[in-house]
């Protein structure tokens, strides 16, 4: 089994649903530093993707300072610096644009949005 | 290096040529897809390369040797499952196995042991009773377990159901090494193929119509749809598929390079709204198909 979530969907560039499944799961803390993550053929095998695939997202994953390698356990989580809040609204964005088209299609304004966003967000108890 | 190449490749039955001048060339380390409708020549040119047909004119080479010289050294590290292949039906799936082994140096025991368990295939049964799913997957268990150098897999998923379907990539895959392993596989339906191609190539009516990796096919290729282009605004020479209807303008552009292509846009609409999305493989093949077409109509007229 894979350490984080994912089901991929046919059509997009494979690499990129997998990478971005990835930051998701690191910044949901899915994935937390120091845990180890999938070989090539673990990752091939599981998501019954390429190997030369599955090898070219731990290489960026790598590159992007997501995952580091070590010579004895092959490639685990990196420890991040707290920052980041920036970064976990970047992977929101896409479903960000779809939320503001729908809503705009309906002929809602922004008012009506954000009342709707604060209602959901309190029936999933956040504060 | 090249593990299989052909040159002007031509295969004719009688008077129809069912593949046309073929120019191909599979890089080693690669999973490289043959795609293209019933009757585009897939399996003509696969016959070719595993000298099951000789070429009418025009060569082929598979692991740097003539398709026509291809010896047991050569047979030895190559793996081919085709739709309609032809079993022993007496056998039973250990005699088959059996009789096998002394064939290929690399047998490996194990991987035979393993893939038998993935793949639930009952040992002491005859292949002549074994369901369609089963029994290509006795096929590849076969194929697979002296681990090929190369693996060709003639139309592997048609009529398999997902499960069975599942199992067989599961299976291909157990074999990967990096770099080392190619496979050459032929389907009429992209999406099977879709995850596990570097590469693909279109073949249609006989002549190849296009090879390229996903990546970079999935990177040139946008649908583009503009509301309230300005009126009398027509296509760029390139575009594909270009439609008006009411406030919106639809289009496909199959040379999308960032930057440079959408100032070229606004040059071109001005302040209209411009939205754009990538394309599955799907829509692009498709999108691929109706272009040839409709050049071959005009061409004809």
């Amino acid at each position: 089994m894979l350490p984080f979530s994912i089901e991929l969907k046919p059509g997009l560039p494979v690499a990129e649903q997998i990478l971005f499944a990835v930051k998701k799961a690191v910044v949901a803390k899915q994935l937390r530093p120091g845990d180890k993550f999938p070989s090539v053929r673990l990752l091939s095998q599981e998501l019954r993707i390429n190997p030369n695939t599955a090898h070219k997202v731990i290489a960026a994953l790598v590159h992007e300072g997501v995952l580091v390698t070590t010579p004895a356990v092959g490639s685990i989580v990196a420890e991040r610096e707290a920052g980041g809040k920036r970064e976990r609204a970047e992977l929101l964005g896409a479903d960000v644009e779809r939320l503001v088209v729908e809503a705009k299609k309906l002929g809602l304004d922004i008012d009506d949005v954000q009342a709707a966003v604060a209602a959901h967000w309190k029936k999933l108890g956040g504060k | 290096m090249n593990i299989i190449e052909t040159t002007n490749l031509s295969r004719r039955y009688g008077r129809t040529e069912a593949v046309h001048e073929l120019n191909l060339a599979v890089p080693q380390g690669s999973v490289f897809a043959l795609l293209g409708p019933n009757g585009a020549g897939k399996t003509t040119t696969i016959k070719v390369l595993m000298n099951l047909l000789p070429p009418t004119s025009g060569a082929a080479r598979v692991l740097g040797v003539d398709s026509r010289k291809l010896g047991e050294r050569e047979k030895a590290q190559l793996g081919y499952v085709s739709e309609n292949q032809q079993l022993p039906l007496w056998m039973t799936v250990r005699q088959l196995l059996d009789y096998c082994r002394p064939f290929y140096p690399t047998w490996d025991r194990e991987l035979e042991k393993n893939l038998l368990a993935q793949f639930a295939l009952p040992e002491q049964r005859k292949l002549a009773h074994l369901s369609r799913g089963m029994l290509m997957k006795a096929a590849l268990l076969s194929s697979l377990a002296y681990r090929p150098k190369l693996l060709v897999l003639d139309e592997p998923f048609s009529g398999l159901d997902p499960v069975v379907r599942d199992d067989f990539i599961r299976g291909v895959l157990e074999v990967s090494a990096l770099g080392e392993w190619t496979v050459l596989v032929s389907s009429h339906d992209i999406e099977e193929v879709e995850r596990l191609a570097d590469r693909v190539a279109l073949l249609d009516g006989g002549r190849l119509r296009l090879n390229e990796t996903t990546e970079s096919l999935q990177g040139r290729f946008r649908r583009v749809e503009i509301t309230d282009a300005p009126a009398g605004v027509g296509p760029a020479t390139d575009w594909l598929e270009w439609e008006r209807a009411g406030a919106l303008t639809r289009f496909v552009e199959p040379r999308y390079a960032g930057e440079t292509t959408e100032r070229a846009w606004r040059e071109r609409f001005g302040d209209a709204t411009v939205k754009m999305q990538p394309m599955t493989l799907r829509e692009i093949f498709m999108t691929l198909a109706r272009a040839n077409r409709t050049t071959a109509t005009e061409a004809t007229a």
